[in-house]
């Protein structure tokens, strides 16, 4: 029996070994391009706390929450780490690229477990809204170091502070918001194309000299829109046999920005959130949400949610849209049947005005390093490096408008070769002059719930076309009261 | 010469008592054999089981959160508190159950009936059906909740095309509140391979001698199914019903594949396990989160005890007795 005994304690032993132990230490501590968006993380926590070979001091690079998880962008971003290792023997850096649907969960774990990365990014005010408080402040560093941030416009760095007077964050890049226009819908409609061109504040003309014209304001995409949107049977939407639940093409559609918050701000710059606490959304909010819930359950020029399921979600991209309201960054995701990023059917116009003011919705990435880093001066190295010799084949691999203008040539004509029908991205140069302030993402208490009571409405405005926004709005209001209330410090 | 221990029957009437510790002995070394083995288990079950749900109970006493500069502080039964109040508690729970009073019939009875007609032996290919009745089941269940999502899109899905032939307006199925339980209900319908191959096999597993006695008695199908097929598989109606019952606590991935978790429409799939996810890892409370969990597992060990002890009302396991 002992025998027996010392059996079972032999295999016992051998397979909590195996289960426990498995293959710990073999992983690569670098993430390939391939793996990224369909992977949970690449890089586990063992990998991570691996010390590096040498003397050299580990700098970890968490990309996910934003940007960076496309594979020609891990590709950029994993020939920047290498370079970098390269180009100095103080430090290792280390990137982890994590699938977007969980980085944040990832990241949130690994922050809760005492094992957060040093860096995050690239990321924006939404994804850095998740974890507001955990920035390392960088104006010490910028002043101990020396860093020259003159590269930068002052106000673009202010942009950048928070109330408290610190500066978790230099500008990277810059995501302004415009018109992508289908100019083959156009040519078939008869129509002529949107402006390129801001008038005097902003404000242009449509059509000029044409039976169609008049001001490029939001009233106009939806008369030009009903006429874009065609049925099964080849009637527009103008046209009283019109059949909207069998709609083929659409006039104009929010592409991945018809967040309650982000599409409201595209009519004026609000915060919804007043000075005693309560939730308040702004007047331009709620007249662009009725004017959007009749685009596409009134006119119907515009898809609503089971139309955009069918079209694959990425709307623009299918050809069956004319007009997009989206950010620079979508240049990432126009391809081609086989996946390449190509597509010779559009252009760029200017941001549409509404009650006379124009609003371009404006996203600015950067890196920020966690204020619990053990190395902020080694991470502050990696940090400039990413921001300065790295940026432009990053801000090419992100499609975002570099913060640096002396870059800014370099970027479009990097941008041209992708696209080679001669986009004009002087619309892109000129929308950053109508960015929203205050910005649609700027922090509010409960950032995640207050998302998350948007995005519960904005479901409603996609798929009830019987919704009642007078009704719905006030009960919004006292959801995000209550949420704000919640959560203030 | 050793003495063999006397085991079995004999040995309680044997009258050499002495030998009985050294029986005792050799089942005690056994027993302990035995724990060495299941040992790795006992250990994975502590380590991942048991002191993870321990310290998820102590966490509904705090306010651990996992993207929160502040400190972890014990606030007491504050959680406990919110979660009485919280209106969405309250939505998440009445979306469960309304879900719940449709899906679970179903999710018994159907694979039942399903199991019934396949067990006939006048049904010719039975065997041909049996396997393509249970196929659907060895298909990963979010690639099938995908397909449907297809499949019923009332603009581009082939069933709301169907009916058009036929001259009906199909629904929007999963954004329409009057046809989204029917259609959760419908893609649940696509896993019942499993509860159907039980109930075959406990249905083969009637003797047909009862049958036999039920027809000299002049008893027609229906009786015959009411009165000897029901009371005997009724174990296994039983066994099938908890399954659904805690399926329907998790319920889980469909709504989440479809909606993204959004609750659409307008929070008709707003369920528990949802509401539960979206505290623990969108807003990271994980404080309230590990409440909501347990409140779910004290519901869930509360009505699973209420259908034991009502099962000795209906549920006969006299026949399989010896």
């Amino acid at each position: 029996m002992k025998r027996w005994n010392s059996v079972a304690v032999v295999v016992a032993l051998m397979m909590v070994i195996a289960a426990c132990g498995g293959e710990t230490g073999s992983e690569t501590t670098t993430t390939t391009g391939d793996t990224v968006g369909t992977e949970a993380p690449t890089t586990t926590s063992d990998d991570t706390a691996e010390e590096p070979s040498g003397d050299r001091t580990q700098i970890r690079w968490f990309v996910g929450i934003g940007a960076g998880g496309q594979p020609e962008q891990a590709a950029a971003q994993t020939e920047v780490v290498e370079e970098f290792n390269a180009s100095q023997d103080e430090i290792d850096l280390v990137i982890e690229i994590v699938d977007n649907d969980v980085a944040y969960e990832t990241l949130a774990t690994q922050i809760a477990s005492d094992n957060p990365p040093d860096i995050i990014g690239p990321v924006g005010r939404d994804g850095s809204n998740a974890f507001s408080g955990l920035y390392l402040d960088l104006e010490p560093l910028v002043e101990s170091t020396g860093f020259d941030t003159s590269i930068w416009p002052e106000e673009t760095i202010e942009n950048f502070r928070e109330p408290d007077g610190t500066l978790p964050g230099l500008p990277f890049a810059s995501f302004p918001s415009f018109i992508f226009f289908n100019k083959a819908l156009f040519d078939e409609a008869g129509l002529p194309y949107p402006p390129q061109e801001y008038g005097p504040d902003g404000i242009t003309v449509y059509g000029e000299g044409t039976e169609y014209e008049g001001t490029w304001d939001f009233n106009k995409v939806a008369e030009i829109g009903a006429i874009l949107a065609v049925d099964a049977n080849g009637n527009d939407a103008t046209s009283p046999d019109f059949d909207g639940n069998n709609t083929t093409q659409w006039g104009f559609v929010w592409q991945w920005t018809d967040r309650l918050f982000q599409q409201g701000s595209f009519w004026g710059a609000g915060y919804p959130l007043t000075d005693d606490g309560t939730g308040d959304v702004p007047q331009t909010w709620e007249d662009e949400w009725k004017w959007y819930h009749d685009a596409v359950w009134g006119t119907g020029f515009a898809p609503g949610q089971e139309e955009l399921d069918a079209l694959g979600g990425n709307a623009f991209q299918s050809g069956a849209v004319a007009m997009a309201g989206t950010h620079l960054w979508y240049t990432c995701c126009i391809r081609d049947d086989d996946n390449n990023i190509a597509g010779d059917f559009y252009d760029l116009a200017v941001m549409p005005s509404n009650n006379g003011v124009v609003t371009t919705n404006m996203h600015a990435d950067t890196f920020r390093i966690l204020a619990s880093s053990q190395h902020p001066e080694e991470a502050f190295t990696v940090l400039t490096y990413l921001l300065t010799d790295a940026a432009l084949p990053l801000l090419t691999a992100y499609g975002a408008a570099p913060a640096d203008s002396t870059l800014t040539e370099d970027f479009f004509a990097s941008l041209d070769e992708r696209y080679p029908q001669g986009v004009n991205w002087q619309v892109a140069v000129d929308s950053a002059a109508y960015a929203d302030v205050p910005s649609h993402e700027q922090f509010l208490p409960g950032w995640e719930q207050y998302k998350e009571a948007m995005d519960t409405l904005q479901s409603g405005l996609l798929t009830d076309p019987e919704l009642d926004l007078d009704a719905a709005i006030p009960e919004l209001e006292a959801n995000l009261t209550a949420i704000f209330e919640e959560n203030a410090e | 010469m050793a003495v063999p221990a006397i085991t079995g029957k004999g040995a309680a009437e044997h009258p050499a008592a002495p030998f009985l510790p050294a029986k005792k002995s050799l089942a005690k070394r056994r027993g302990r054999a035995g724990l060495w083995f299941v040992m790795p288990w006992i250990l994975g079950f502590l380590l991942w089981y048991a002191i993870p749900m321990l310290a998820s109970l102590w966490f509904s006493f705090t306010d651990f959160n996992l993207v929160s500069n502040e400190p972890t502080e014990f606030i007491g039964l504050d959680n406990w508190a919110k979660l009485f109040s919280d209106p969405d508690v309250r939505d998440s729970v009445l979306v469960t159950v309304r879900f719940g009073l449709i899906a679970l019939p179903v999710a018994v009875f159907f694979p039942m009936g399903l199991a019934y007609l396949l067990v006939k032996k006048n049904l010719k290919g039975r065997e041909t059906f049996r396997a393509l009745f249970f196929m659907p089941s060895i298909i990963p269940f979010v690639a099938a909740v995908l397909i449907f999502g297809g499949v019923m899109n009332s603009q581009i899905g082939w069933v709301n095309k169907i009916l058009e032939l036929v001259g009906i307006d199909g629904p929007r199925w999963f954004l329409d509140k009057t046809y989204v339980y029917p259609a959760l209900v419908f893609i649940g319908l696509w896993g019942v391979g499993n509860a159907m191959i039980i109930f075959i096999a406990s249905m083969n597993s009637v003797p047909s001698t009862l049958y036999d006695a039920a027809k000299i008695d002049g008893a027609s199908e229906w009786q015959s199914f009411r009165h000897v097929t029901l009371p005997l598989i009724s174990p296994i109606i039983f066994y099938n019903l908890v399954i659904a019952l805690i399926g329907l606590f998790n319920y889980f991935v469909v709504p989440f594949v479809l909606y993204n978790g959004s609750g659409d429409p307008g929070g008709a799939t707003n369920f528990y396990a949802l509401y539960f996810f979206r505290v623990g890892f969108q807003f990271f409370n994980m404080g309230y989160a590990a409440t909501l969990a347990w409140a779910l597992f004290v519901a869930a060990i509360a009505i699973t005890g209420l259908l034991f002890w009502s099962a000795k009302y209906w549920v006969h396991y006299e026949y399989g007795r010896t």
